[in-house]
């Protein structure tokens, strides 16, 4: 113990002393303190008006496509020279109140080309009869720019089945309700916690770079000492064992620290300069889903996610003997990282709880750390469900700390051509 | 005290790295493994400090097995390996306390021995900023630190410049006094020779000699002969038989077939009025035993 002890306290001080560790620290911190700041530096510049700007993107017409082009189209030309759909023009000036819709001839459309190349406030509405049924032409200058094509639609069919039905001699009443869409409501039982779920696909992001920087550095730890040949002088101190449960754990005190300490410097800067009911593109900006009993259970997470990749890279660092190779040897650890997240990922923000997958990823050992604390942020998991997850997270923990330390003391001593998992496996037994 | 190595044997993928090693060291002072690069002297130190595990065989000292917790040995790699990036003090405290010594304890040995090798100067600097004689220095400090009683020292010399060289030549002997039991490996046959009394030479993993320097030697008996004479003695030796081995600048060395040689040789001098300033008559080197005996088994 007294040796796992030595390795943890001088990889963790030596860990901390270098500049990457500091630098990225620091940087890290600035740029929460100054996004923290944002809020405030935009009431600074808007005044109170700062709400209403940040959710208008909610509140802009779904039915306009490309709305935010047409606020600056000044001028779209209508060209419906048979009259195919009469008062079609009328129902778009109903539809596009800022859109100033003009007649126009179909021998000029070349000439509306033209000018929209150079101007992109013009756009044309151009109909023609096809198959006895008119048929509609909406020219922009770009994709951006100009009228939607499914809106101009969308409102001539509903004006063409108008006035079909007018000239059929039902009564304009009875068109005019028909035209109405019906009434609807939906109704949410429980809350949608918009903070819950923004935060949870956070912390699903974080805890995969978390989990994955520090594993890193395990492996570059372990592979470091076997390639500057201090693990010789090493093995013959101390266990190949406790070298490697002090180093893991350096590394997971580390993560813990910086990981830690950077989460609560951030909730320490929401809470001091971030107003009450500050809304970020419709959603409440504000850090209710994380209770005290939310954060036992990421800390959990955290550490057990990190303690199952940390030892399979600490045998990817033991199997080099070069430096330069240890990128390739950890490719098959990075790519099984990689699924487990997308794995726990994609699950999380999908809608069923109980789904088969939901499940899978829920109790795979390496899925769960990045699919659980998603669930708990929504508040869409139970606590035993999670100490069974934790729990068999634990078991592969010891499963796999008793595989890699005997793969590890067999291969920290072996220089040459890298080995494979396997071969060394045989090695080890 | 003893060291007793028996049959120690290992083999990588079917090829035999070691082969029934076996060597004992009852008395303090430095036993030699010699042998070329790849002859097996590494593996062997490794499976004595119970780091390999051998395919067969024992090393014991004082009749228990070696281990890290059973004996605080003391073992200096032939490929040097100390943190580049960190202090020298901090490192050697470090594999001080993994020895189990306290912080305090690991401290004071390691600037009692950066005191010995002259290195204490450079206590507070980063490992990378020492030249490679000065990191071998505290390489060697890492490996002593805890005061083992058997000390394994792998390549000890190689690297080292004439007075860094001096000063872990003095270094050996002080620790050979206080009692210590060295193992040293090397295939450098001049260190060998300067420091070891007994010696098992390695090749292919296999022993080809083994046994105290001064009876393997006394065993091929006089077989040199060193001339230093102010005329050309050339001519003489020729007539008497003498094999010219090498013609340095102020002296020559012949192959002899014993004193009796020697005796018919000198007298022809003397005859011829050739009266020679040095005359000595001498056991084979290591290095010609090594190359006679290596180059017996190619």
């Amino acid at each position: 113990m007294k040796q796992v002890w030595t390795v943890f306290e001088f990889t963790l001080k030596d860990v901390v002393k270098k500049k990457a560790f500091i630098i990225s620290t620091v940087i890290i911190v600035a740029a929460i303190l100054i996004l923290s700041l944002v809020p405030k530096g935009i009431s600074l510049f808007s005044g109170e008006g700062e709400k209403q700007e940040e959710s208008g993107a909610e509140e802009a017409p779904a039915e306009t496509g490309n709305d935010g082009a047409e606020e600056g189209t000044d001028v779209c030309y209508y060209v419906d020279e048979a009259n195919l759909i009469p008062g079609g023009m009328d129902a778009l000036s109903e539809g596009y109140p800022d859109i100033r819709f003009e007649k126009g001839k179909e021998t000029d459309i070349d000439g509306y080309r033209k000018k929209m190349e150079e101007d992109h406030s013009v756009s044309v509405v151009w109909l023609t009869e096809q198959d006895k049924r008119p048929f509609i032409h909406v020219v922009n200058r770009d994709f951006m720019s100009g009228v939607s094509a499914d809106t101009i639609a969308e409102i001539l069919s509903d004006a063409y089945v108008s006035q079909t039905l007018s000239a059929l001699g039902i009564d304009q009443t009875v068109i005019a309700d028909m035209s109405q869409p019906l009434g609807f409501e939906e109704e949410m039982v429980g809350d949608l916690n918009v903070t819950g779920y923004v935060l949870g696909i956070i912390f699903t992001m974080l805890m995969f770079f978390a989990i994955y920087y520090y594993g890193y550095g395990v492996a570059m730890s372990v592979a470091t000492e076997k390639t500057t040949r201090v693990m010789e002088t090493l093995v013959v101190s101390a266990k190949p064992s406790r070298i490697l449960i002090g180093k893991c754990l350096a590394m997971g005190a580390l993560g813990l620290m910086q990981f830690g300490g950077i989460l609560l410097f951030a909730v320490i800067c929401c809470m001091l300069f971030i107003p009450d009911g500050f809304v970020l593109f419709g959603a409440p900006v504000s850090l209710s889903a994380i209770t005290p009993y939310t954060a036992v259970f990421l800390i959990a997470y955290f550490i057990l996610g990190y303690a199952l990749f940390a030892m399979l890279n600490a045998v990817c660092g033991a199997s080099v003997s070069k430096i330069e190779d240890l990128n390739s040897a950890m490719m098959p650890v990075s790519l099984m990282a990689v699924a487990s997240f997308y794995l726990g990922y994609f699950t999380t923000i999908t809608t069923s709880a109980n789904g088969t997958l939901q499940k899978v990823a829920m109790y795979f050992p390496f899925s769960a750390p990045f699919m659980v604390p998603s669930r708990l942020l929504n508040g869409g998991i139970k606590t035993w469900e999670m100490l069974v997850s934790l729990g068999i997270m634990l078991a592969a923990i010891v499963v796999l700390a008793l595989i890699s330390v005997r793969i590890y003391s067999a291969s920290v001593l072996h220089y040459g051509k890298r080995q494979s998992i396997l071969k060394l496996l045989k090695k080890a037994e | 005290m003893s060291l007793h190595v028996d049959n120690l044997c290992k083999s990588f993928n079917g090829k035999v790295a070691v082969d029934h090693i076996s060597f004992d060291m009852t008395e303090p002072g430095v036993y030699g493994l010699i042998g070329t690069n790849g002859a097996g002297k590494t593996t062997t130190i490794r499976m004595i400090l119970g780091i390999m595990r051998g395919d067969s065989g024992s090393a014991s000292w004082n009749g228990k097995p070696i281990s890290r917790e059973t004996l605080a040995f003391g073992y200096m790699p032939e490929e040097r390996g100390i943190y580049m990036k960190n202090k020298v003090i901090d490192q050697l405290v470090y594999f001080g306390r993994l020895r189990g010594m306290s912080r305090e304890a690991a401290k004071k040995s390691a600037l009692s021995y950066m005191e010995r090798l002259e290195v204490l100067e450079y206590q507070d600097m980063v490992a990378e900023k020492l030249s490679k004689g000065n990191q071998q220095k505290i390489q060697l400090i890492a490996t002593l630190i805890h005061n083992p009683e058997l000390i394994f020292l792998d390549e000890p010399f190689s690297g080292l410049d004439p007075v860094n060289a001096e000063i872990l030549n003095r270094l050996i002997r002080e620790l050979t006094d206080e009692g210590r039991y060295i193992v040293m490996s090397s295939h450098q046959m001049s260190v060998v020779e300067e420091y070891c009394e007994d010696l098992l030479i390695l090749h292919h993993g296999k022993t080809i000699l083994k046994g105290n320097m001064r009876e393997i030697k006394a065993g091929y008996g006089h077989t040199n002969l060193i001339v230093s004479c102010g005329g050309d003695v050339s001519a003489v030796a020729k007539d008497c038989g003498l094999q010219l081995l090498e013609r340095r600048a102020n002296e020559t060395e012949y192959k002899i077939n014993g004193d009796e040689m020697a005796d018919r040789f000198l007298k022809e001098l003397v005859e011829r009025q050739l009266y020679p300033t040095k005359f000595e008559i001498k056991e084979p080197s290591l290095n010609e035993i090594f190359i006679e005996k290596v180059g017996n088994e190619l």
